[in-house]
């Protein structure tokens, strides 16, 4: 079972503690500092579990477009009558950059939050964890065939590919071109795609998966004490939080 | 011990072409031996398979008439979970077979052992025995989907294994795999056969059933035409006529047989042929010894 690191080992319901608490508590606490400071303490997390690197790519790939972006509409368009800056019609006003950087970091603090969760959280723990109160295995089934079914995809749409260019399509050349080769390889991608589940469906009965009664599973998953700790103590993190929030507003 | 008996079987597709694709089918299966089907292309054997296999009428729905008796109790009263503890059932395309929720192999083998609820120490120890006696060990720690055609097969067999049923059904285990990965196949039907499962393989290489079968069915448009011990029915020549082909050494010994009458015995696999030959060349030599 040691995997050797404390945030790695934590029960799945006990890390979706972070998302949680980080969405929640955004809301709750003014100002965007706060917000923007989610970013560092997931970088932190990250870092004790060993996927600092990968999240920190995450965030720069996925992220800073998206909050660039952002900023720039907001801080245009935005009505305001603080000017900062301008030039021909177009100019910056304050209204709208505290507007973007109120959107922008509950942005970056709660995709942060999830992609370090997805990050330290294994699918398969996820969805043991959760048919574990009671989500019907099929449903769990579901999820984990998705996530592995991905690369499978892949690798049979390049087949696929291959094939249509033996056929004579086009697969290189302009943006055009590529695009039009696309239909010929979508068609077949989905059709053996439903064809293969009947024979999918055949193999998970030889392996008895409508087997009524309780499933054991390979992968141990155990709840220790400190995860019941850490849900308490974040539980009543919040509570204070929405009491102080509710004592300032009066 | 009779395990599976079937009694004027008729089935019918729900979608068809008004055609039955089991006609008057009966057969008898007995605990510990391997029996092969044959026949060519679309002429039912798949379709028996899943009926032995409670896939049809349980899966498959379309008009089943006639009687299918598994371990004394009819097959529409299984449920298939508790079929699949009974019969195993292997099918021909590797690349469906994997359950594709499991990132190791050790996981895909141990996949239908957790679904039976088998407490996991014991879950390990029999996935390990499996796993060695399969010789697998190198795919162990591999991924699936990342396997070739073969190991895929290979280690359908082994999560079927696992399980460890009285019955295997396996349907052309080997139509998409290179001469070794055949090879390997038959020597894992061959240790189950010696393990003794009772075995019904729908199979296409006469040669090797001709080595390993007990008893044979032969196929056509949905029938059972021929059925019998396979030295009698691989060495019989009414058989080319049926498209369901002989093994290459009974077509030499046919073909002798038909110029020299005393070629005794019909061959059917090759130490057979050899012996006969042999034998049948000493007799020629020495009448040529006298003869000068």
């Amino acid at each position: 079972m040691e995997k050797g690191n404390f945030i790695l080992n934590l029960y799945p319901s006990t890390k979706f503690m972070l998302p949680l608490f980080v969405t929640i508590s955004i809301f709750f606490v003014p100002g965007y500092l706060y917000a923007y400071l989610m970013l560092p303490l997931c970088i932190l997390i990250a870092f004790f579990a060993g996927k600092a690197k990968e999240l920190v790519n995450l965030v720069v790939k996925g992220l800073l477009v998206l909050v660039l972006f952002i900023f720039i509409i907001q801080s245009v368009i935005a009505p305001g009558e603080e000017i900062f800056w301008s030039w021909g019609i177009i100019s910056i006003k304050q209204e709208g950059v505290m507007r973007s950087l109120s959107l922008t970091s509950k942005i970056i603090a709660i995709a942060s939050a999830f992609l370090l969760f997805f990050r330290i959280t294994p699918v398969k723990d996820i969805s043991q964890a959760l048919e574990r109160i009671g989500m019907s295995p099929k449903f769990s089934y579901a999820i984990i065939a998705t996530f592995q079914f991905i690369p499978e995809i892949s690798n049979r749409s390049k087949v696929i590919m291959e094939a249509q260019k033996s056929r004579g399509v086009e697969t290189e050349g302009n943006l055009l071109t590529r695009a039009k080769a696309f239909i010929p390889v979508l068609g077949p991608l989905v059709l053996s795609s439903i064809t293969s589940t009947e024979e999918r469906a055949i193999a998970l009965e030889t392996r008895a998966f409508s087997a009524i009664g309780k499933k054991t599973s390979l992968n141990e998953l155990t709840k220790r004490r400190i995860d019941y700790i850490i849900q308490v103590a974040m539980v009543i993190l919040l509570t204070i939080l929405l009491i102080g929030r509710i004592w300032l507003w009066n | 011990m009779e395990l599976i008996r079937v009694n004027n079987l008729d089935y019918m597709y729900p979608i068809n072409d008004g055609e039955k694709a089991l006609k008057n089918v009966s057969l008898s299966i007995r605990e510990g031996k391997l029996y092969a089907v044959i026949g060519k292309n679309g002429t039912g054997k798949t379709t028996l398979c899943n009926v032995l296999r409670g896939f049809i009428p349980h899966f498959h729905k379309g008009s089943l008439e006639g009687e299918v008796v598994v371990e004394g109790k009819d097959i529409r009263h299984w449920t298939m979970s508790e079929l699949a503890k009974n019969i195993g059932f292997i099918f021909q395309n590797p690349f469906t077979q994997i359950s594709g929720v499991k990132d190791t192999v050790f996981g895909e083998i141990a996949y239908g052992l957790e679904n039976l609820g088998v407490e996991v120490p014991e879950i390990k120890k029999r996935v390990k025995q499996v796993i060695q006696l399969l010789n697998i060990e190198e795919l162990a720690d591999k991924n699936p989907y990342e396997l070739s055609g073969g190991q895929k097969q290979r280690v359908a067999f082994a999560a079927v294994i696992v399980m460890d049923p009285d019955i295997l059904v396996i349907d052309e285990p080997t139509s998409q795999l290179d001469p070794k990965g055949t090879r390997d196949i038959f020597d894992m039907i061959k240790w189950m056969k010696e393990q003794g499962k009772t075995i019904i393989l729908v199979e296409h290489k006469l040669e090797l059933i001709a080595e390993h079968a007990d008893y044979l069915f032969v196929m056509n448009d949905g029938r059972i035409i021929t059925e019998g011990n396979v030295e009698d029915v691989l060495s019989n020549p009414a058989l080319i006529d049926y498209e369901a082909g002989l093994p290459q050494y009974a077509r030499l010994g046919i073909e002798l047989n038909k110029r020299s009458s005393d070629f005794g015995q019909i061959p059917i696999h090759r130490s057979q042929a050899e012996a006969e030959i042999k034998k049948w060349l000493g007799i020629h030599v020495n009448q040529g010894g006298s003869g000068s």
